[in-house]
């Protein structure tokens, strides 16, 4: 077990290596010039070579690389170059914000999948089971920002249930703890959607497999309670690869937030990298996509993990 | 010890699936797929024949009939310029069809030899072009898709790169497994004796045999492109105005959502319909080869615990 | 008054190639602590019989009849699916034939046998697990304790089939239903499972109906026997009168072959042909297309279970018996 999860450790700064060195060349070899977008037209020579220096953009780009990474190693991401403040600062400021986004789109996926999976394949090719079907159709065909309007369209403009922003704002439009949850359930529910429909069904055909095996039987003619039977010897095995993909879509879902902060003006790492993008301000997307595929290896390294601690057949 | 132990026709282990019901399930699934492939016709038509089937042009503006909803003259009415969404969507249509296309035949042309070199070579090149792929797919996809679009401009080439590069990975873990398989069958290295060049060889046995999970990943491939194309247009990133988009023109109906709710409804049922299609005839298909195969897909679009401690 | 009764039992699945009956018919009656082996081939019905005894056939698409099925004085048929599962191992317990696959993988062993003792018997854990201890000690595992807390994948399957019966025994059963329980064992293993039920028998007087299709094991376990073929008892009695005499063509057919070890040489001789398909009527005795024994009177009529001599009953035109007689007259 040990030495495994130390072998998937040592890669992984292996495989950020050549993550950041993909993305160091995208962007040092697409058009588009950070300082002229920052300075603007009427501005002296001097001034931009200042700026240039500054940020090590007169450097050959494997210098600029390495130097980076350089600064790296002694916990230094670099300054914005739009902004002038640190990345750290900028992260310290986004991820908590993006990490609780996942973590309520996972909460929505978990309570509605769970029940959904389990009902589907107890009652196999019934009308309930028809439905869930059908919902993770739905779920694996709608993007996440067309549910979002449609939810929006729903339950902001008609029903005036939820806000339409309000995460990251501090400005809520109901007292306690329902005003710091309320913003994040659309946004989490227009999120978590594809997500639902990937634990329903795997959940499904992972509880359809088990209930087929010998020791339900074995269960079952020890007189054990149905309800024991059911949460105790076939839930158990059927999680096994239920948390496993929970753990890999967390990591997944950082990812992906874009188009949700977007719409919903959340202020998280996506909507970070999109305007880092548009304005060229290279340390803050190669900052921020590093901590990305970090996160997005670590939820795989914790998957493993968490399949060894669930399966006892499995020691690495 | 132990009389000869004949194997019975009749089922001591019953088929839990009455008759009826599996009938109903068949038809069913075969139903979903023949509407699937009813809907992607219809939008393929649509988009071949736009100019010629609709009497409107997607980019005309006619201020004097902005915002006016579905009529006889307009079926999904018109937007904020007064264009007719149904003449956007068809043409929206031509665009995501196409980024699908090109997407897949990217991501084909080299994950497909990928996958066969990894698969068919094995041993030190396989391992080092596995952990290749492997950093491919710690990109989050939409981010690379918004740097890289967003730093080189964006038309359909940096679209397709965009969206290309994070699903060659995956092909080339489908072939590759798929050819790991095929390799161990006996009738490759009965050719191979028989003298067969090499690569003929991989090309022609190989190839025609993981045709099948290929084919259903690339329906994969292809509305993950599509969904994906959308949600660059939506950030803005994607295709430039005045091209419709359903991605773009969704992005826009934002503004609208009271009083024009056409404008979003029409592109999410588009991007919605022609998903689902494409999902339908990918899930037909890979029942008919393996129903349990998606669960292996989903449980590991990377190795598997078991299977690297295995090694 | 017997332990078990069951009288017509008749277990079928509705299926799409139409309605199976894998059971048809079988009437048996067991006494307080004998043993009882039910041979024959595979899908002859022996499991189903037995988990149709306990109700294990998941109804729909099975569906099982009876005219009773008795169990000390209870009728089983009437019972409640509560009432039921409070029968299953606590009077009636079943060992399956894969050890491996029979226990709960992500369960370890102890938990797997302590819920049957919480369940029935109502212990706390703590003596749950005391008794736990001392059944693994019974079956013969050594070092209990420490096992108790260790999962299957880490036992041999000869252990794996000793925790099964442990489980099987855990309350005291007064009838137990052994499925193969030592087919996917090794013999030496198979040996010493077999002497643990011995043991346990007479010690604690179980009851045990032994499902096999080694007939060298039925013959030196159990008392009576029932010989099955396509969903019926064809031949049952005393283990000595129909394994000395067998009556039924497909009994004989069973015993030529069986390999014996004392007789090296003897060319064994295979049943020619295939079982018969179980959704089909039967108007004629089912083993008629592959008996060498049958008789003009086979292709008339279905025979009926008639009696052959004290406790030994055969349904055969042929009644072999008379064969056995007139050779030991010759």
């Amino acid at each position: 077990m040990w030495s495994y999860l130390v072998k998937r450790l040592i890669q992984m700064p292996l495989v950020l290596l050549v993550v950041t060195i993909t993305i160091f060349l995208i962007i040092r070899f697409t058009p588009g010039d950070p300082v002229q977008i920052m300075l603007g037209m009427q501005t002296s020579p001097e001034a931009e070579a200042a700026l240039r220096a500054e940020f090590r953009l007169d450097q050959p780009w494997h210098m600029q690389y390495l130097l980076w990474v350089g600064d790296l190693l002694q916990g230094d991401f670099g300054r914005s170059i739009r902004m002038n403040t640190p990345v750290l600062q900028l992260l310290a400021d986004r991820l908590p914000i993006s990490l609780a986004l996942a973590l309520s789109a996972m909460i929505f996926a978990v309570v509605v999948s769970i029940p959904l999976g389990l009902i589907a394949a107890l009652k196999r090719n019934t009308w309930i089971d028809y439905l869930a079907t059908g919902y993770t159709l739905f779920g694996f065909a709608v993007p996440n920002f067309a549910l979002a309007m449609i939810l929006i369209y729903v339950f902001s403009i008609t029903l005036s249930w939820f806000p339409i922003t309000g995460i990251g704002s501090g400005a809520s439009t109901a007292p306690g703890l329902w005003g710091v949850v309320q913003p994040y359930v659309l946004p989490a529910v227009a999120l978590g959607t594809l997500q639902t429909a990937i634990f329903t069904r795997l959940l499904r055909s992972s509880m359809i497999d088990v209930l087929g095996q010998d020791y339900m039987r074995t269960a079952n003619a020890k007189g054990l309670q149905p309800l024991t039977i059911l949460l105790v010897h076939a839930l158990k095995n059927a999680m096994i690869p239920f948390v496993t993909m929970l753990a890999i879509q967390f990591g997944y879902l950082i990812g992906i937030q874009v188009t949700i902060e977007h719409i919903f003006a959340i202020p998280g790492m996506g909507s970070a990298i999109l305007s880092a993008v548009v304005n060229r301000d290279f340390p803050v997307i190669q900052g921020f996509v590093l901590v990305i595929a970090a996160f997005f290896m670590l939820a795989n390294i914790i998957a493993d993990i968490l399949y060894g601690i669930i399966d006892p057949r499995i020691r690495y | 010890m132990a009389f000869h132990d004949a194997s019975t026709p009749v089922a001591v282990e019953p088929n839990y699936d009455s008759g009826f019901r599996m009938a109903m399930r068949q038809l069913l699934r075969n139903k979903a797929a023949a509407a699937g492939l009813f809907c992607l016709l219809l939008i393929v038509f649509l988009a071949v024949f736009a100019p010629w089937i609709i009497p409107y042009d997607p980019t005309q503006i006619a201020l004097s009939s902005k915002l006016h909803g579905p009529s006889w003259e307009h079926w999904l009415g018109t937007d904020h310029f007064g264009r007719d969404v149904l003449a956007r969507m068809a043409h929206g249509a031509r665009v995501s069809l196409s980024v699908g296309l090109s997407t897949v035949a990217f991501a084909a042309a080299f994950g497909v030899p990928i996958g066969l070199l990894s698969g068919y070579v094995g041993g030190r090149l396989d391992n080092v072009l596995m952990r290749l792929m492997d950093a491919f797919l710690t990109f989050p996809p939409l981010l690379l898709g918004v740097a890289i679009v967003g730093l080189l401009g964006a038309d359909l080439t940096t679209v397709t790169l965009a969206l290309g590069i994070v699903q060659i990975p995956v092909l080339a873990r489908v072939v590759r497994s798929a050819t790991l398989v095929v390799r161990e069958e006996t009738y490759i290295t009965a050719t191979r004796a028989l003298g067969a060049g090499s690569w003929r060889l991989v090309f022609q046995h190989v190839l025609r045999n993981i045709l099948s999970p290929l084919v259903v990943q690339i329906t994969i491939v292809f509305s993950a492109a599509i969904v994906a194309e959308a949600s660059l247009s939506f950030l803005g990133l994607g295709v430039q105005p005045p091209t419709p988009s359903w991605g773009r023109d969704l992005a826009e109906a934002r503004r609208f959502m009271v009083d024009a709710p056409w404008m979003f409804l029409a592109p999410t049922g588009f991007i919605i319909v022609s998903v689902m299609a494409i999902n339908f005839m990918g899930d037909s298909l890979r029942d008919s080869l393996d129903p349990r195969s998606w669960v292996r897909r989903a449980v590991t679009s990377r190795e598997t615990p078991r299977a690297s401690a295995d090694r | 008054m017997p332990l078990l009764t069951v009288k017509n039992l008749r277990t079928r699945f509705s299926t799409d190639r139409g309605t199976v009956r894998a059971v048809d018919g079988v009437s048996f009656e067991l006494e307080e602590g004998e043993v009882m082996g039910l041979v024959g081939e595979s899908g002859s019905g022996k499991s189903i019989t037995a988990m149709s005894i306990m109700r294990l056939i998941k109804e729909p698409p099975g569906r099982i009849e009876a005219d009773e099925i008795t169990f000390d004085g209870v009728d089983l048929l009437a019972l409640t699916p509560a009432q039921l599962r409070d029968y299953r191992a606590r009077h009636i317990s079943m060992i399956f034939q894969d050890p491996m696959r029979s226990l709960n993988p992500v369960l370890t062993i102890g938990r797997q046998l302590m819920e049957t003792l919480q369940r029935h018997l109502r212990m706390s854990a703590r003596d749950a697990r005391r008794r736990s201890i001392e059944l693994l000690e019974v079956v013969g595992i050594p070092r209990a304790e420490k096992r108790l807390d260790e999962y299957p994948h880490q036992f041999s399957g000869g252990m794996r089939q000793r925790v099964m019966i442990a489980i099987a025994l855990s309350c005291n059963p007064r009838l137990l239903i052994a499925d193969e329980a030592t087919t996917a064992l090794d013999v030496t293993i198979q040996a010493q499972i077999i002497d643990l039920i011995r043991r346990l028998r007479s010690e604690m007087g179980t009851a045990v109906i032994w499902i096999s299709h080694d007939l060298g094991l039925v013959a030196g376990l159990c008392d009576k026997v029932s010989v099955m073929y396509a969903g019926r008892i064809v031949e049952s009695g005393p283990v000595r009168e129909v394994f000395y005499r067998p009556a039924h063509g497909y009994t004989l057919g069973l015993m030529n072959c069986t390999p014996r070890v004392d007789d090296i040489g003897h060319r064994l001789r295979p049943i020619e042909g295939m079982p018969p398909n179980l959704a089909e009527p039967m108007p004629l005795c089912p083993f008629l297309p592959r008996c060498e024994m049958a008789v003009a009177a086979c292709r008339e009529s279905k025979p009926r279970l008639e009696t052959i001599a004290e406790g030994h009953v055969a349904s055969c035109h042929a009644n072999l018996s008379a064969y056995w007689r007139k050779e030991k007259v010759a």
